[in-house]
């Protein structure tokens, strides 16, 4: 397959067509608004054979999808910011319906204080509704992501919502290199384990008292720790099918001898691996620990990876306003009640768009660096 | 006038294959587009590319910066770019109101499209070789306007071949033919032949860095107050004029004025040309048609 250069919200368009996606419903916002104007030019010109339902709000974006995928199909949004805060209600629908849906998150700041760029913020705000959240920091981990998503939420083990998120304009407007490989067969027909069956008619959606409320939720929170596990094997079956490593749960860059290590998630994660190489040019061992899937969080397996650092530095392109940084946070928990834990440290950077630069990362492990909020853009 | 002197021996060349290049244009110039065909290009090539738009005002007239990266590896910068290798600088106009010399390397190229020269004393006080076309004039004689505004991306791209030898104009050619067709090829060629190179010192005092203090935002609130948005005048690509003979006064032209750049003086209307973007919105709402519009001389 020859490799192509394209945005990441191109790649997208590209891994959803590719995926055998059957419906897209949507509604337009900056930065993800590419994705589905790409996807209704692929409908149009006949390269897609899919339903796309235009709609009024974002809200009613994911009420089409999660419609369409309680009939059968495999439906896809996208959306980004505002849009993905319209959507609150209808997300955790989608978790507690059961509909693996496979939605696309150009990362974006919220506000008033109009700000249509980068930042976390988005989706990290809705760690909590039950989705499977993936960050990316590449096109071509884009676009893998997209298939990988829908092996993920449609197995019988999970049958959970996935989103990808990626940071918006730095990765979804920057053209990279993107190997489109044919992913029909990796994907798979979609065989849903129950559908809306006029033969069979059901009620989804239904009253659920007390008695039962917990047991969907209790099935819901282990269907996320099944999840690794088959993030684990779909992770080997890529590689095996595409010859090409694309982690899922997270990536350790230079982190079996490291004294230090940075943690981040997203598109910053690649500077900071060029700071990890310029930082073990002059002597200090540091490594990576990139966390591309943050719900469910791999905490174990975190843990394993750190637990011979003497200190982490974890960067956050988002704050949880009255605590800290969400990675930071969850960092710090998991670590809890382990006898030997690094020292760990946080920072908030990048917030609304402001540019994040190898210098950063760099500067923290040295010691230049003694606010927890970066808010210099150093180069 | 220019003072060129040949430099040849103090040039550095790059031996690290990686090449940073940052574009400098006024939205609806083609400033993304040019950075985008010159990363496919040099991908192409066989190299490894990256183009990054940055978008601000996104709106015509107003600027816009992007940037494009080129390696022989893979490319893992995901931020702009502070010290590029190369400068293309489609308006001469921009060198107002941004200092697009920023970080440039010593021993770097840049392009000006301008029907003009530059004065030695805009460029920085380092080794720079120069390509300077008149990227407006190439895309007229080619006739390459879209909607009333002279394409200039195609002619930058056409100069920046002449001093960045890594991409053949033959590779540029392919892709700009079949995204924009022969017309845009001819006016690659013509500014590629008709592109001066020179090497030159610049002799531009160094501005003092200003670092830009902290500053506490406690709402995102904004005061009105004329000029927030910048010298704006300098967005425009057609000057309103108002022909007094027949403007009766009637205000037509103050009420719909977007910008609030249209006042009454003595009796007169008159127009403010520091904030007037340019959209004349004016000289089609006025009942007596006493507005006409005039193509700005730029720089």
């Amino acid at each position: 397959m020859k490799e192509l250069l394209l945005t990441g919200n191109q790649a997208v368009a590209h891994a959803v067509r590719n995926s055998g996606v059957e419906v897209v419903s949507a509604y337009p916002i900056t930065p993800s608004t590419p994705v589905v104007e790409e996807i209704a030019k692929m409908v149009e010109r006949g390269e897609m054979n899919a339903k796309l339902i235009l709609v009024e709000s974002e809200h009613s974006a994911m009420s089409a999808c999660i419609g369409a995928s309680l009939g059968g199909v495999r439906a896809f949004t996208a959306t980004s910011s505002h849009g993905l805060a319209y959507m609150h209600e209808m997300l955790h629908y989608a978790v507690n319906a059961r509909t693996p849906v496979v939605m696309a998150v150009a990362n974006r700041a919220i506000g008033p204080g109009w700000n249509i760029w980068a930042d976390l913020s988005d989706s990290m705000s809705q760690r909590d509704v039950g989705w499977i959240q993936l960050y990316c920091e590449s096109n071509q981990e884009i676009y893998d992501s997209i298939a990988m998503a829908y092996r993920v939420a449609e197995h019988e083990d999970v049958i959970l919502p996935v989103m990808v998120c990626y940071d918006g304009f730095v990765l979804s407007h920057t053209s990279m290199p993107v190997k489109p490989d044919d992913l029909r067969e990796f994907t798979g027909e979609y065989e849903p384990l129950w559908k809306v069956d006029f033969e069979n008619p059901e009620t989804h959606g239904n009253i659920l008292p007390p008695d039962y409320f917990m047991e969907l939720r209790y099935e819901i929170c282990r269907s996320h720790a099944a999840a690794l596990k088959i993030m684990e094997r779909v992770e080997r079956e890529f590689y095996e099918t595409f010859s090409r490593r694309t982690p899922l749960i997270f990536e350790s860059y230079r982190l079996d001898d490291a004294d230090v290590a940075i943690v981040t998630a997203g598109a910053i994660s690649s500077e900071a691996k060029i700071a990890v190489d310029s930082l073990r040019e002059k002597g200090v061992r540091a490594g990576l620990l990139r966390i591309r899937c943050f719900r469910p969080l791999p905490s174990h397996r975190i843990v394993q990876a750190l637990r011979d650092v003497e200190r982490v530095y974890v960067f956050d392109r988002s704050v949880s306003v009255g605590s800290e940084g969400q990675i930071f946070q969850e960092l710090r928990s998991a670590f809890y009640g382990f006898q030997s834990s690094p020292e760990i440290c946080g920072y908030v950077v990048g917030l609304g768009g402001r540019d994040v630069t190898s210098e950063i990362f760099e500067n923290a492990v040295t010691g230049r660096i003694n606010s927890e909020w970066v808010m210099e853009v150093v180069v | 006038m220019f003072d060129c002197y040949d430099l040849f021996d103090e040039v550095q060349l790059f031996y690290v294959m990686k090449w940073e290049i940052r574009l400098h244009g006024r939205g609806g110039q083609g400033v993304v587009t040019a950075s985008k065909i010159i990363a496919e290009a040099a991908f192409a090539e066989g190299y490894q590319s990256q183009s990054i738009p940055f978008f601000g005002a996104e709106r015509r007239g107003s600027p816009v910066t992007a940037f494009t990266r080129i390696s022989e590896h893979e490319i893992r910068e995901r931020s702009q770019i502070y010290h590029p290798d190369y400068l293309l600088i489609l308006d001469p106009l921009v060198m107002r109101t941004v200092d697009v010399f920023q970080g440039l390397k010593s021993g770097g190229g840049v392009v000006i499209s301008s029907p003009s020269a530059i004065e030695r004393d805009v460029f920085p006080n380092i080794e720079l070789t120069v390509g300077l076309v008149d990227g407006v004039g190439v895309s007229i004689r080619n006739d390459l306007v879209v909607a009333g505004n002279p394409v200039v991306n195609i002619p930058a791209i056409g100069a920046f071949l002449r001093i960045f030898p890594e991409i053949s104009i033959e590779c540029v050619e392919k892709i700009v033919l079949e995204k924009f067709g022969n017309r845009s090829v001819r006016a690659l060629y013509s500014s590629y032949d008709e592109t001066e190179v020179f090497r030159i010192r610049g002799s531009r005092e160094k501005k003092k860095e200003e670092r830009k203090k902290p500053e506490k935002v406690w709402i995102p609130a904004s005061k009105p107050a004329k000029g927030v948005a910048g010298i704006t005048g300098y967005w425009r690509d057609f000057r309103p004029v108002i022909d007094y003979g027949r403007c009766t006064g009637c205000l037509n032209c103050w009420i719909h004025c977007p910008e609030g750049s249209i006042s009454r003086k003595n009796g007169d209307v008159e127009i403010d040309y520091t904030f007037c973007k340019g959209c004349l919105v004016c000289l089609a709402v006025c009942p007596r048609k006493a507005i006409s519009s005039e193509r700005e001389v730029s720089a």
